[in-house]
């Protein structure tokens, strides 16, 4: 196995038909040679680095209402490990980044979940975990139950199921990082 | 095993008499009734008295016998076709706040509780069926069994019934601020509010209730030919 060097691969920033496996490439991350490869120096956009920085340590605000909370406790244990993706669940709205609604948001519950979103510090974003999260599910035509979280709260991601399952909300979860990573702070 | 359950009843009889009625030994357990008017005292001799020994009260709850034993599909002697899945009258659930009917039926609200004796090994169920004029009053039972404090609350809160003698009777379950009590069958599934976040306010505010009634499983009572065992059995009983 030889020495892959980067400008055998990079040529031009438009022809990739000599790309090999290892280099990622995307939309977002239009891999282009700045001049600075092998030179000990890293450049990127400040968005980029923004975005980076957020994805990498989203905390969560745990808001375990009902059985998708389990999942969502599985999702953080050993199997699944969401310390791995830099997500650590946090007690306090003051520390978090993110608020995963896991299970059945009912009436009494609703000011206090407003509450604990608004204390959250900025930018923040909500996961809406399972069917009574996203819109009421098997609860929808009870007396108690707000048809969805999105009637309280504004919803980045939601990730069906009933519950859903520990993977589920793993994939839910990079579908947001990938939002944040899309999102432009400073070039609007 | 069944001796045991028939000398309770021998024993339920000769200490309480006319006080205690329908006392019902089926599938193993033991029910009766009791009025208001003794439940206190009825409930007191049965965890003191040596012979009965309740110390422990499992559980408490209410029930509201409107609409008891009617079923929405008739499932009764149907032809090979099959029978009809269409539900036409407004039962349980299938209305809303404004279409809801209170009906007055004799022995509509009864208060049910759970007691086991650890000392006999035995357990007993006793129902108590509030008036059925005026306050739905049921006396409390907190200064037997202070654990009935909360199941009271928890009775109160999703059927009215007044608890006399309850320390601190406010509901326990519902929002707050709720109006009805939602496990009575004449209370509308759907709801009388809805909660929605106001952007100007900057509060989660009230709304009246923006969707239609639906009941997704209709109510039914098995009779069919699968449980022809147990229609021969109800058959035997009665």
């Amino acid at each position: 196995m030889g020495v892959i060097k980067n400008q055998d691969l990079i040529n031009t920033s438009t022809d990739f038909s000599n790309l090999e496996l290892g280099i990622v490439d995307g939309i977002t991350h239009p891999y282009v040679d700045q001049g600075f490869d092998n030179k000990g120096f890293f450049t990127a956009r400040l968005d980029d680095v923004i975005g980076w920085a957020r994805t990498g340590s989203m905390w969560p605000m745990t808001f375990g209402l009902a059985c998708c909370a389990v999942e969502m406790m599985q999702a953080g244990g050993a199997r699944y490990d969401l310390d791995r993706f830099g997500i650590i669940f946090r007690p306090s709205p003051r520390q978090a980044d993110v608020m995963i609604v896991a299970g059945t948001l009912v009436n009494k519950m609703a000011p206090a979940l407003r509450k604990v979103y608004d204390q959250m510090a900025d930018p923040k974003y909500v996961v809406s975990m399972g069917s009574c999260a996203n819109g009421g599910g098997y609860y929808h035509y009870s007396y108690a139950v707000v048809r969805g979280c999105d009637r309280v709260v504004p919803v980045d991601v939601y990730v069906p199921g009933c519950p859903p399952t520990a993977e589920a909300l793993i994939y839910g979860l990079l579908q947001l990082q990938k939002k944040i990573k899309r999102t432009n702070t400073i070039a609007r | 095993m069944n001796d045991k359950k028939m000398s309770l009843e021998k024993k339920l009889k000769s200490q309480f008499g006319d006080l205690i009625s329908n006392i019902v030994n089926q599938y193993g357990e033991i029910t009766c009734e009791v009025t208001p008017e003794n439940w206190q005292q009825i409930c007191q001799q049965l965890r003191d008295d040596d012979q009965f020994s309740f110390e422990q009260l499992i559980d408490l709850c209410g029930i509201d016998y409107l609409t008891f034993g009617e079923a929405e599909w008739d499932t009764d002697g149907v032809s090979s076709t099959g029978f009809s899945r269409g539900i036409s009258n407004k039962g349980p659930g299938r209305f809303s706040w404004e279409e809801r009917e209170t009906e007055l039926i004799d022995k509509r609200f009864a208060v049910v509780v759970h007691l086991l004796s650890i000392k006999h090994n035995m357990r007993i169920r006793l129902k108590c069926f509030a008036p059925d004029t005026g306050v739905l009053a049921v006396p409390s039972l907190i200064k037997i069994w202070s654990v009935a404090d909360w199941f009271e609350r928890e009775a109160f809160d999703l059927f009215g019934i007044i608890f006399v003698g309850h320390p601190d009777l406010r509901r326990i379950l519902t929002d707050y601020g709720f109006i009805g009590h939602p496990f009575r069958k004449d209370f509308p599934l759907i709801g009388n509010v809805e909660v929605r976040y106001d952007e100007e306010k900057g509060r989660v505010v009230y709304e009246p209730v923006s969707i239609e009634p639906r009941v997704t499983i209709p109510k039914t009572i098995r009779k069919d030919a699968r449980y022809a065992e147990n229609q021969e059995q109800l058959e035997g009983d009665s």
